[in-house]
């Protein structure tokens, strides 16, 4: 979400302190996602403070065959900054998504989203990832 | 099947198709990604995901945070999904089935909790009181309680008796009948509330031929009328009028001595 470990590291213990203290006044929350459903929204707060990604309609592509063997030549720290300069809410679903930690339907619920609207961002975000990973690494170097 | 097969809203749901399957708790997406299991658009799908879900894995977490616990700590189990079982149709039914079976019991239960012995008779009287006149019935002006004597010196009924909670009453008519069944009834007819006033052996037996008992008043209605009944020495007494239960409690709340 943030491209950014220590940020992240602060978020996580931001959150945690929420949670010991709700569960110190017996407020402990009663959503099963809230960790996550608090994580996202501090990420989204302190994105916000930084550095805006500009704007732009990212070219698509379809996706490819070889896009297994592109992705292998990319560094996990690119990926987190291609995922965390997309727009929200698809930043947040992008970055759910790839956890492999959720259900559809925890999915759903996290991202506050329509099923055709996850399904949206999902697909559009391939596709665009594919055309960067295109741009990146030309089929030539393959 | 090829891609083109598949459904628009198949095609929809696919993108949130899981990486490894696993995660598939929507009936709908489950049979999506059924059918395109085998295409090859799905296919090219599911390697590109599952080589960014690697990657993703490859990135350092800081020891710690490794230190707190696994991820399923974060994310609590599931409550057990009782409105999905509720939607099921099956379910639904079976439910409603033995929702009203349970209602269909309870008020048979009810129904044989109000039962007593003579309560046949009772509803019967109570038909007999809807058609009577005044009229019908010998004149007999005197206090409900001092029909004892008069209905064992004059018709040899024995324990024909006004219960103390009707004894006040003042009579204006009184006969004696044989019903149906061939039993002695007495009718009285008195003046408060055009009340009527019936009593008639207890319900026998059928084995040992002694009457049954029961305690305490028990009501009956029919047709608008109410009764209520009370056995004492094998002879049921019934006061009956026209209305509900709620005319007769107030008589039989207070027992007199």
């Amino acid at each position: 979400m943030l491209a950014d470990a220590t940020k992240a590291q602060e978020i996580f213990h931001a959150t945690l302190r929420e949670a010991a203290r709700l569960a110190v006044d017996g407020e402990a929350p009663r959503d099963r996602l809230w960790f996550f459903r608090n994580a996202r929204w501090r990420c989204l707060e302190a994105g916000e403070q930084g550095l805006q990604a500009e704007n732009v309609d990212f070219k698509q592509g379809e996706l490819a065959d070889w896009a297994p063997s592109q992705i292998e030549k990319l560094e996990p720290e690119q990926f987190a900054i291609w995922i965390s300069a997309a727009p929200d809410p698809q930043r947040t679903a992008l970055s759910l998504f790839y956890l492999n930690e959720f259900s559809y339907r925890d999915l759903l619920s996290l991202t506050e989203l329509k099923p055709p609207e996850l399904s949206k961002l999902l697909g559009n975000g391939r596709r665009e990832f594919q055309a960067w990973l295109d741009a990146t690494f030309p089929v030539t170097q393959i | 099947m090829s891609a083109a097969q598949l459904s628009r809203r198949d095609k929809i749901l696919l993108h949130c198709a899981p990486i490894d399957g696993v995660h598939v708790d929507d009936r709908t997406l489950r049979a999506a990604v059924e059918r395109a299991c085998k295409t090859e658009m799905f296919a090219v799908q599911q390697n590109f995901d599952k080589a960014a879900t690697a990657l993703v894995q490859t990135i350092a977490i800081p020891k710690e945070i490794i230190e707190w616990e696994q991820t399923e700590t974060f994310i609590a189990s599931k409550r057990q999904p009782w409105k999905r079982y509720a939607e099921n149709p099956a379910f639904l039914a079976t439910g409603i089935a033995v929702f009203v079976i349970a209602i269909v019991g309870v008020f048979q239960l009810i129904d044989r909790l109000n039962r007593f012995p003579g309560e046949p008779t009772a509803r019967r009287l109570l038909t007999t009181a809807s058609s009577t006149h005044a009229m019908m019935l010998d004149p007999v002006k005197t206090d409900a309680g001092a029909l004892s004597d008069f209905l064992f010196m004059k018709h040899r009924l024995v324990h024909y008796d006004v219960p103390p909670e009707f004894a006040d009453l003042k009579t204006l008519g009184c006969r004696v009948f044989d019903d149906e069944e061939g039993q002695r009834v007495a009718q009285v007819w008195v003046v408060e509330k055009k009340m009527q006033f019936f009593m008639f052996p207890a319900e026998p037996d059928p084995k040992t031929g002694a009457a049954k008992h029961f305690n305490g008043w028990r009501y009956v209605d029919q047709d608008h009328w109410a009764g209520v009944v009370k056995e004492s020495n094998g002879v049921c007494f019934m006061a009956a009028l026209r209305g509900s239960e709620k005319d007769l409690a107030p008589f039989v709340s207070k027992p007199k001595s």
